[in-house]
């Protein structure tokens, strides 16, 4: 049985009132593609937050190769993520805001060719970022979360801003990544498009789960679409 | 702790907004040494000394630390960057540990006010000169007193390029720090210098003139008459707001979540 990469037990975090994840417990196995679905405000963004120590959750943990993202050593050698595109300085290059990154981690200079090269944006890496339209960011965003090479991937919407060549290349580039054996976790709200990416699904609806598991299982030959909406309307 | 130093210095180095800064530093301190220098030197100096004083020569070369605000900024800039950009996420991604990601932006931010102060003293003593070499009968400035401004720049840049990081990590809204930052330092604080003098004393500003050692006065006809701290409880005063600052930094970035 392969282990799990990723590990949520009993994870919640209310704003006072407000509960953006209730009690979730889930597992994200390595070599596959793991959908993160639910519409806007179900909670995912906090969850990957609090997965990768940046929200302090109310309850509960999340651990991925079994430690906490903040007591791991060299995070970023092992976890790669992108949680929103605006995440570069507009005033450097591409190839600046990614020798920031480098040197932050001791990862080699080298590395920066490779995954601009990876992202197909060796045309605009001396640009500065504030040029670069939605789907350009959300490229370089990936080239980030790749440059330290690591076996885990969480990205948080990745697909935004693409456009449709580009879902098509973003689609075959994370099941690449899972063929290698990496571990993908990426949330989204556009369950038509991730029903062709991925091969897990885990569905968050009000903060809370409401399935998880094979694709292919949870939707029993139904849309994914379809599938969210039945579960959804039987949940609280 | 290196490799963070490392890459913090590299966000300062590659903004051309550093650079601006930096020549705008160095420019205001030119500036106000020579405009010191041309003002005593004229002979509607309302009184003061003059430039054919020691006293009146040895303000015009004291004049250029008054760059400081630039180091305040950078310091600022340092931090809020963070926020404004949403660079933030991925600074703490690589490294969660945010009590080493903070003391690398401490020590850049010291390293940058120090190195603005220091440029600019040497543009500002350059001016003053140049501009005292076109006036008769000037009179020779004390090695000590070139030297008590040397050591007040070095120590205001390192101290306010801290405080500004501490300021950035307070107030994360970027134009507002430095808003506050500018108005407090050029308005408010100079204000409180001049019509409440043992208040005025313990504030930065009253503290890099107490480490000048230099008289301060005004025009005979208004009679001011200013005090201030001794060079050593002064610059042990500008350590302490470096730690202050510090301490608020830690306490606004090591446990917030970031959104």
């Amino acid at each position: 049985m392969t282990l799990a990469t990723i590990e949520f037990k009993g994870l919640t975090k209310d704003y006072g009132k407000n509960i953006a994840v209730k009690n979730l417990s889930a597992e994200v196995f390595p070599g596959r593609v793991t959908g993160f679905l639910g519409p806007n405000g179900a909670g995912k963004s906090t969850a990957l937050r609090c997965l990768l120590g940046l929200v302090t959750p109310t309850s509960g943990n999340s651990t991925i190769n079994s430690s906490k993202y903040h007591d791991l050593v060299d995070p970023y050698l092992h976890v790669g993520a992108v949680l929103d595109s605006r995440g570069f300085h507009p005033g450097l290059t591409a190839r600046q805001n990614l020798k920031v990154m480098a040197a932050a981690s001791g990862v080699d200079k080298k590395r920066i060719e490779e995954v601009i090269e990876m992202v197909d944006l060796k045309d605009a890496i001396d640009k500065r970022t504030k040029k670069y339209s939605l789907g350009m960011k959300q490229r370089l965003s990936l080239a980030t979360a790749l440059l330290g090479n690591p076996e885990v991937m969480v990205l948080d919407e990745p697909a935004n801003g693409l456009d449709p060549i580009g879902i098509v290349w973003l689609r075959q580039f994370l099941k690449s990544l899972a063929k290698e054996g990496k571990t993908i976790l990426v949330s989204s709200h556009q369950l038509t498009e991730m029903q062709n990416t991925v091969d897990d699904v885990l569905i968050i609806h009000k903060g809370e789960l409401v399935a998880s598991g094979n694709v292919d299982a949870v939707c029993a030959g139904r849309s994914l679409e379809q599938t969210f909406l039945d579960l959804t309307s039987k949940a609280v | 702790m290196n490799k963070l130093f490392v890459a913090e210095l590299k966000k300062v180095i590659y903004l051309r907004s550093t650079w601006v800064f930096l020549v705008s530093s160095a420019a205001f301190g030119a500036l106000n040494t020579s405009a010191t220098a041309f003002f005593l030197g004229s002979e509607e100096n309302f009184g003061m000394p003059g430039v054919d004083t020691v006293q009146g020569v040895e303000s015009v070369y004291a004049n250029a630390v008054s760059s400081y605000l630039f180091a305040l900024i950078i310091g600022i800039l340092i931090m809020t960057s963070e926020y404004k950009h949403g660079t933030a996420v991925a600074t703490f991604l690589v490294s969660p540990k945010r009590h080493r990601v903070l003391l690398a932006k401490i020590a850049v931010g010291a390293t940058a006010g120090f190195t603005v102060q220091l440029i600019s003293y040497l543009v500002g003593v350059f001016a003053g000169f140049i501009t005292l070499s076109f006036q008769e009968n000037v009179a020779t400035p004390s090695t000590s007193s070139l030297l008590n401004t040397l050591f007040a720049c070095l120590i205001s840049g390192f101290v306010l390029g801290i405080v500004g990081v501490g300021l950035g990590a307070l107030i994360k809204v970027q134009v507002a720090a430095i808003t506050g930052a500018v108005l407090w330092t050029l308005l408010v604080e100079s204000l409180i210098i001049l019509f409440f003098n043992d208040i005025g004393k313990y504030l930065p500003g009253g503290a890099i003139t107490g480490v000048l050692q230099i008289e301060v006065g005004g025009p005979p006809s208004l009679d001011l008459e200013f005090n201030f701290l001794s060079p050593g409880a002064s610059t042990l005063l500008l350590l302490g707001y470096a730690i202050l600052f510090s301490g608020i930094a830690a306490l606004t970035t090591l446990k917030k979540d970031i959104e």
